[in-house]
This record gives C-alpha cells, sequence and structure tokens, in this order.
C-alpha cells in the first residue's frame, strides 16, 4: 500500500515538472517582432567616450531620422552585463571596447559591429614617483582596472608582451573595479598604486600632486585604436533594416554634429555629466578625444587575443565581425 | 539498519540529481536556449574536469575555504566573548542589544566601499566582510542559548564557588551547545554567501581570488559552463559540510546526550 502512494507521489511531481517545462519553453516562443510601430533598445555605458550616444538621445536625433521609431536607452554597469542582455534578447545594440566584443563573437555569440564610436586618450596612472614605467612594479603594487578582458586589461597584457615577452606578467596584481571606486582607491594613495582609466576619471587623476602617466594606450598598441564601438545582434539587423540603417545614420548625424558644434555640445554633455560646461569642452576637445566611425585596430586586438589564449581563433573574413559598409581600417 | 537508512537518503538523492539532470539535458538539447545560456550537462562536467585537472578550480576552493575557516573561527571567539558578557553583566547586555540592534541589518556588501577605504582590497577586507555577517546572528543565537539555562544550573555552579572560565565550560557550553550548534550553522550559511559576494567584487589579489573570483573570471571571459562547474563546486562543499561535519557533530554531542532528538 506505501510503496504504491510513493509512486504516485513520484508520478505527481513529475507531470508538475513537466508541465512546467511546458510552459517555460512556450513563454519564451512569443512573437517579440511584431511589426506595428519601429522599436530600438540601445545600451550605453558611463562616460565621455559615449558623449554622441547623449546628443543623439537629447536632440532626439533618431526619432528626426525615423518617425514613429521607440527608442529605449539602458545605462548598464559594464560590458559582461551588456552582452548577456544582449543575449538574452533584451537589447538590439551595445556599446562596448573590441576585446569584449571578440570574446563574446569567439564564443558564439550572433553580433557584428556596426560603426565605430570614439577614440580616447586612456591609460595607467600611478601616484608612487619611483614608478615611470611597467618594469617599475613590485609585487606588493596592486592595478586597479574594470575586469578581466576589458580593453584596459588587454592593452596592459599587449604593454607586458612587449615589455617581458610575457602577457600575463602583472595578471597577479590586478584588482577589479569600476572606474569610480578606482579612482577614490588610486586617490587614497594607499594598497591601489596604479589605475587603467578612461576620462573623465583619467583626466581628474592627472590633475592631482604627484599623477603621472606612466603608459597611454596607444603606447601600449603601439598606434591608435578605436576605444569604442557599435555592436548589433544579427537578429535586430536581419529582421529590421529600416530601423538599422536609421540608427547608423543616427549615429553618425550625432557624430558630425560634435563636430560641428562643439559649444553646444558641451552645454548638452554637462547637463548629463553633472559638470561645469567649460570642463566638458576642454575635455570633449582634448588631443586624443576623436568622435568618429571609422574602426581602427581590429587586427591588432585580434591577433594579440588569438595569440595569447583570449580567443580561440581569428576570424576569416572580416565580413564576419562587421556589417556591410562599415569603414574600417586595415 | 541504520546505515541502511542513510543509504537509501543517497539512493533517493540521486535518483532525483539524475532525474534533474536529464530533464536539463532535454532543455539543452531542445536547442530552444543558446548553450551561451543553457550548456549541456556533459559540457559543464567537460569544463569542470578541465579546471579540476589544471588545478585552477582546486586553488581557487581551497583559498575560499581557508577565509571561511579562518574568519568562522574569528567570528565565533567575537560572538562567544560578546554573549558571554552580555549575560554576566547587565551594563553589557545593553550595549551588546545595541550593537545588535545597529550592525544586524547591515549587509556587509553595503558596508564594502568603507571597508575598501580602511582596509584596502586584500583578504583582510574579505575577512571582515564574512566575520560581520557571522557575528551578529550568532550572538543573538549564543545569547538566547545562555538565557534559556535554567537559573538553578547557575546558583549550582556559583554554590560549587566555581570560577568565571569554569562555569563557562563546565555548564553554559554544554547547557547551550543545541543553540551554539544552530548558531554555527548560521554563522556558516552566511559566511558562504558574504564570502563568494565580496570574492566577485574584490578580485584577485596575488592572482588567486577564490571561487567568487573564478565564477567572475568564468563570467567576463563568456565560459558560461564554467560558470555552473563553480557553482556545482559551492554546492558539494554546502553538501559535504551538512552531512560529513555538522550532523556526524550533532550525533556525538547534542543526540548523545539526549537534548534534541
Amino acid at each position: 500500500m506505501r510503496k504504491k502512494t510513493s509512486i504516485k507521489n513520484i508520478g505527481i511531481i513529475l507531470t508538475i515538472l513537466f508541465i512546467g517545462l511546458f510552459i517555460i519553453s512556450s513563454c519564451n516562443n512569443k512573437d517579440t517582432n511584431e511589426t506595428k510601430g519601429y522599436k530600438i533598445s540601445i545600451a550605453e555605458q558611463y562616460g565621455l567616450a559615449y558623449a554622441p550616444l547623449q546628443i543623439m538621445k537629447e536632440n532626439k536625433i533618431m526619432e528626426k531620422n525615423l518617425p514613429d521609431v521607440e527608442v529605449n536607452w539602458e545605462q548598464l554597469g559594464n560590458t559582461a552585463a551588456i552582452r548577456e542582455a544582449m543575449l538574452a534578447d533584451k537589447l538590439d545594440v551595445g556599446f562596448m571596447a573590441i576585446p569584449p566584443f571578440l570574446i563574446g563573437w569567439d564564443k558564439g555569440m550572433e553580433w557584428k559591429m556596426a560603426s565605430g564610436l570614439s577614440q580616447s586618450p586612456i591609460g595607467l596612472v600611478t601616484y608612487k614617483e619611483d614608478i615611470k614605467t611597467i618594469k617599475d612594479f613590485t609585487k606588493n603594487d596592486r592595478i586597479a582596472l574594470p575586469q578581466p578582458g576589458s580593453v584596459q586589461h588587454i592593452l596592459l597584457s599587449m604593454a607586458c608582451e612587449r615589455e617581458f615577452s610575457d602577457a600575463k606578467t602583472l595578471d597577479d596584481l590586478l584588482v577589479t573595479m569600476k572606474h569610480p571606486d578606482g579612482m577614490n582607491a588610486l586617490l587614497g594613495r594607499k594598497d591601489i598604486t596604479a589605475h587603467f582609466t578612461s576620462p573623465p576619471y583619467i583626466f581628474k587623476e592627472l590633475e592631482q600632486d604627484g599623477m603621472h602617466e606612466i603608459l597611454s594606450g596607444s603606447e601600449a598598441m603601439g598606434r591608435d585604436f578605436t576605444f569604442i564601438v557599435g555592436v548589433t545582434t544579427n537578429k535586430f539587423h536581419d529582421d529590421n533594416p529600416v530601423v538599422y540603417d536609421a540608427f547608423i545614420k543616427s549615429l553618425h548625424d550625432a557624430i558630425e554634429f560634435i563636430h560641428n558644434n562643439p559649444e553646444e555640445s558641451a552645454e548638452i554633455l554637462a547637463d548629463q555629466y553633472k559638470l561645469p560646461k567649460e570642463e566638458v569642452l576642454e575635455y570633449i576637445t582634448w588631443e586624443g578625444m576623436e568622435y568618429n566611425s571609422n574602426i581602427e585596430g581590429i587586427y591588432e586586438f585580434t591577433d594579440f587575443m588569438v595569440r595569447n589564449g583570449y580567443i580561440s581563433k581569428k576570424f576569416d573574413d572580416i565580413d564576419d565581425i562587421i556589417w556591410e559598409d562599415v569603414e574600417y581600417e586595415k | 539498519m541504520k546505515n541502511n537508512l542513510l543509504g537509501k537518503r543517497y539512493l533517493v538523492r540521486i535518483f532525483w540529481i539524475l532525474i534533474l539532470g536529464i530533464i536539463w539535458e532535454s532543455i539543452a538539447l531542445s536547442g530552444r536556449f543558446s548553450p551561451l545560456i543553457f550548456p549541456s550537462v556533459q559540457n559543464v562536467i567537460e569544463s569542470l574536469f578541465k579546471s579540476i585537472i589544471s588545478g585552477e578550480i582546486i586553488g581557487e576552493t581551497l583559498y575560499s575555504l581557508n577565509l571561511i575557516c579562518k574568519s568562522l573561527f574569528i567570528g565565533i571567539i567575537i560572538a562567544m566573548v560578546l554573549s558571554i558578557l552580555s549575560v554576566r553583566s547587565k551594563v553589557f547586555e545593553g550595549l551588546v542589544e545595541t550593537l545588535i540592534a545597529i550592525a544586524h541589518p547591515l549587509p556587509g556588501i553595503a558596508l564594502l566601499p568603507l571597508i575598501i577605504l580602511w582596509l584596502g582590497t586584500g583578504s583582510s577586507a574579505i575577512v571582515f566582510i564574512i566575520v560581520h555577517s557571522v557575528v551578529w546572528p550568532m550572538v543573538l543565537n549564543l545569547s538566547t542559548g545562555f538565557k534559556s539555562i535554567p537559573n538553578i544550573y547557575k546558583q549550582l555552579g556559583d554554590n560549587y564557588e566555581l570560577g568565571l572560565f569554569e562555569i563557562i565550560r563546565h555548564i553554559l557550553i554544554p547547557a547551550s551547545f543545541p543553540y551554539f550548534l544552530a548558531g554555527v550553522k548560521i554563522g556558516w550559511a552566511r559566511a558562504w554567501r558574504a564570502l563568494i559576494s565580496a570574492e566577485m567584487v574584490f578580485g584577485a589579489a596575488g592572482g588567486i581570488g577564490g571561487l567568487g573570483w573564478f565564477i567572475f573570471k568564468k563570467r567576463v571571459f563568456m565560459d558560461t559552463a564554467g560558470i555552473y562547474s563553480g557553482l556545482i563546486v559551492i554546492v558539494l562543499i554546502g553538501i559535504l559540510v551538512e552531512d560529513m561535519l555538522f550532523n556526524k557533530l550533532e550525533k556525538a554531542t547534542v543526540k548523545k546526550w539526549g537534548m534534541s532528538i
């Protein structure tokens, strides 16, 4: 008798499990691609390198180029979160550096680069007087940067490969910190001795007494390169050609707007960043701070990352990782 | 007979794990979700074995366990001292209650920015967070335990003119042991949580950063199977400690003494 009930129980539980599964799998099946009204979800991160996106948002450029479009802007804290949201089909467009894009592509994410956004002065800042190059770090030093696999980490590894013939030499010194936390830790002048960061944080750090830059992004790479690129999922690009084209046009319009109206742009951005207008104007016209849609440095990043095992393969053809009509440097 | 029952429990558990595994695998094979979201069982197991063979996950696990043991030890000592003081003296009772009221609702992670300022980003900061999340529930448990001891026991001790330490050793600790054990169990569970979240924020100091860091690293390199293998190790350690350590300890003490069933 008892045995019978326990078998029955198991049967009930299994049925519930399978019904649950069925519901989960059918939920996911809803039509996401209703055609009435255009929609786009765009993710940005915080920082001056994303300035054209703020202009695009504030001046409603996308809405002017494609009336009736519904633009959903999201500000996410880090690249991994953007990548995961795009994977889960919650975002159509994400902005990030080239290395995190390549990591996702290597692992099988279906996405390609749609445009460059900005080049930017980024670099490694320290307060220690006796540290003049990356060779001067000891095992007691700590270097803060956003996360392993970030463009900052890859650039530091590039410099290490050149100086020590081993890209991973300084990996043991790394501490993962968001830019604002890293800046505070560095300014505290304690165990974080150096910080690899981007504007506006790098500008603020270098204003302080005794802070100096020991390695810039372009020194690490050996050339100028695109810091932030726009990436879209294959699904968005293939299913919504009208919205995709409008998005690319709007992005390029926004970049042009900054070029033609730096003063007005600074005013718009000052509100966004809660900084004085003069400071923003100084930052966006800083030497090395360039907004353009050309993508530079793809081959150097890819070759380095394959050589050191950060990704497993090189693209066969550049069209595997960029959409048609994207300008890039060979 | 007893062994039989225990064996049966494991059989039941293995049975259910197998069933869940089959369901998991069939979802993965259905191709409904990208393998980047839902890797297949053999991918996860493969990735687990790879990181065991390379020694990576073993090193990180030992690092985490070492931090946990250290912090639990410190936490238990502090909790004992605080609760004994609060039982023996009215002044301290008020102080300890106030401290608990202030500190207990504060999640360790909320203190993180301050802790970085005070202690930097090394392992001492992680120990601090774990101790913080362990101490307060444990003090609550221990002092409830001490207070539940019939007063006559303490009077008996006073009658024999036992000193403070003898009273603690021969009366307070044995009489409140079930509460102590429950406190350690809660402490252990909270320590794990605090440890993993702290490690995910801090990253590696000196190249090795514990299981939380292992999972974080897998995340930034989009190795989803690797994330699951980190989770499996955490679950396994949880089960092992519960079954091997706490159950044995309970059997050898409170159950043997007839204080609990």
